[in-house]
């Protein structure tokens, strides 16, 4: 008899145990599950609000960092159909905001270019000739005479003038100084040639300059 | 014989091979038609700043020596009245403070037709020699804003231009050097 109650509570402890252990690992499963659902959920509702943010210009990212956000969005691969839609949304949005950056970049490149070159002796000196050249006064095209011959070691630096290149070298015009080609100018009026080479000195003084013919 | 011929063909030889040096090709020889023809247009504007009475003594003077620059040593500018037959010779520099002096409140002179009557020519020391003609209009004003005087003249200019060498910056340059000579009234006319 004491062995037929012993089986029994055995057997009752063994069913118990049994059924205890296969509740506890539905019930981990199910906490996973949850868990990671709300965790989608999570990623779905920030995904929408950083998307939907962009797409309003209620962020202040740049525009990099607004490629960025919709990368990672996208590496998240929600496969939801409003996030879906928003990044299709936001990817046109986006793809306007580059090319009109890369519009200012590539102006705002050609713009430093244009200043830089600006700044080069050559155009200088070729705008002030055709500039003492069509100035209105004398006295107007002294000023930039003297604003010229600051760009010079001196006022008696040699200016040549080439005439012709025919045959494989230079022929001349009388060689003159940077001071007369300066009034030449002013006294005829017209600028008939441009700047072939310089040299400079040390301190970036002109100390040669050679024209040629336009 | 044979030592005669093959001397006379290095003579011939040497002599062409001298001459093709000396024959200017036809671009070079365009430029430097070019640029005696750019010195007298060059002169034109200087006595047209000169003659304005609204130049600057020291302006003028300054351009006086400009223009000077342009001529060779002694050469003379013709200056012709349509109430004398004389034609008055000056030095370039006498010209041009002549020219200063005149008594008109305004004076207007424009020269125009420039243009080549004598080509070019190789003379045989090398310079080339040439004679341009131009036409000059001269206007000269009263106080009252009154035309007082006007001629035309046509005058001929001879240039020289020779090529010349000079160093700059340690190297030697060649250049062509055009001055002009003599400028000899050829017309005046009530025109």
């Amino acid at each position: 008899m004491k062995n037929k109650i012993t089986t029994v509570v055995m057997i009752l402890l063994a069913a118990l145990i049994t059924l205890g252990g296969n509740t506890s690992c539905k019930s981990k499963k199910r906490l996973a599950r949850e868990a990671a659902e709300a965790e989608y959920n999570a990623k779905v509702a920030e995904a929408v609000r950083d998307l939907t943010a962009i797409l309003d210009d209620e962020t202040d990212w740049t525009l990099e960092e607004k490629e960025y956000r919709v990368q990672t969005i996208k590496d998240w691969n929600l496969q939801n159909a409003e996030v879906d839609d928003l990044l299709f949304q936001v990817e046109k949005k986006l793809a306007r905001e580059r090319a009109q950056a890369d519009k200012r970049a590539e102006e705002e490149r050609k713009r430093a270019e244009e200043e830089a070159q600006a700044k080069q002796p050559k155009v200088v000196l070729e705008t002030n000739f055709n500039r003492i050249a069509a100035a209105a006064s004398t006295t107007q095209a002294n000023n930039i005479i003297n604003e010229t011959l600051e760009l010079f070691s001196t006022n008696h630096v040699p200016v040549l003038i080439i005439i012709s290149q025919a045959g494989g070298f230079n022929d001349y015009d009388r060689p003159t100084t940077i001071e007369n080609y300066l009034n030449y100018l002013k006294d005829q009026k017209v600028s008939r040639n441009k700047v072939a080479t310089f040299k400079v000195n040390d301190s970036g003084k002109i100390i040669e300059l050679e024209l040629i013919k336009k | 014989m044979k030592k005669i011929l093959a001397m006379l063909a290095i003579v011939l030889i040497t002599a062409g091979t001298a001459m093709a040096q000396d024959e200017l090709s036809f671009e070079r020889k365009q430029a430097i038609d070019s640029l005696a023809l750019e010195k007298v247009r060059d002169l034109s504007k200087y006595i047209k700043i000169v003659g304005s009475k609204e130049t600057a003594w020291s302006e003028a003077n300054r351009v006086i020596d400009r223009a000077e620059e342009l001529f060779m040593n002694n050469a003379e500018i013709g200056v012709s009245s349509l109430s004398s037959t004389n034609i008055k010779y000056y030095k370039v520099r006498p010209y041009f403070e002549h020219l200063m002096r005149l008594n008109y409140d305004r004076v207007e002179i424009e020269w125009y037709n420039i243009e080549y009557v004598s080509d070019l020519q190789r003379q045989p020391d090398g310079t080339y020699v040439g004679v341009i003609t131009i036409f000059q209009t001269f206007r000269g004003y009263d106080k009252e804003g009154q035309l007082a005087y006007k001629d035309t003249t046509k005058k001929d200019i001879t240039v020289y231009v020779k090529r010349k060498e000079t160093q700059i910056g340690g190297r030697m340059i060649g250049f062509w050097d055009v001055l002009l000579g003599d400028m000899r009234v050829k017309e005046t006319a009530n025109k």
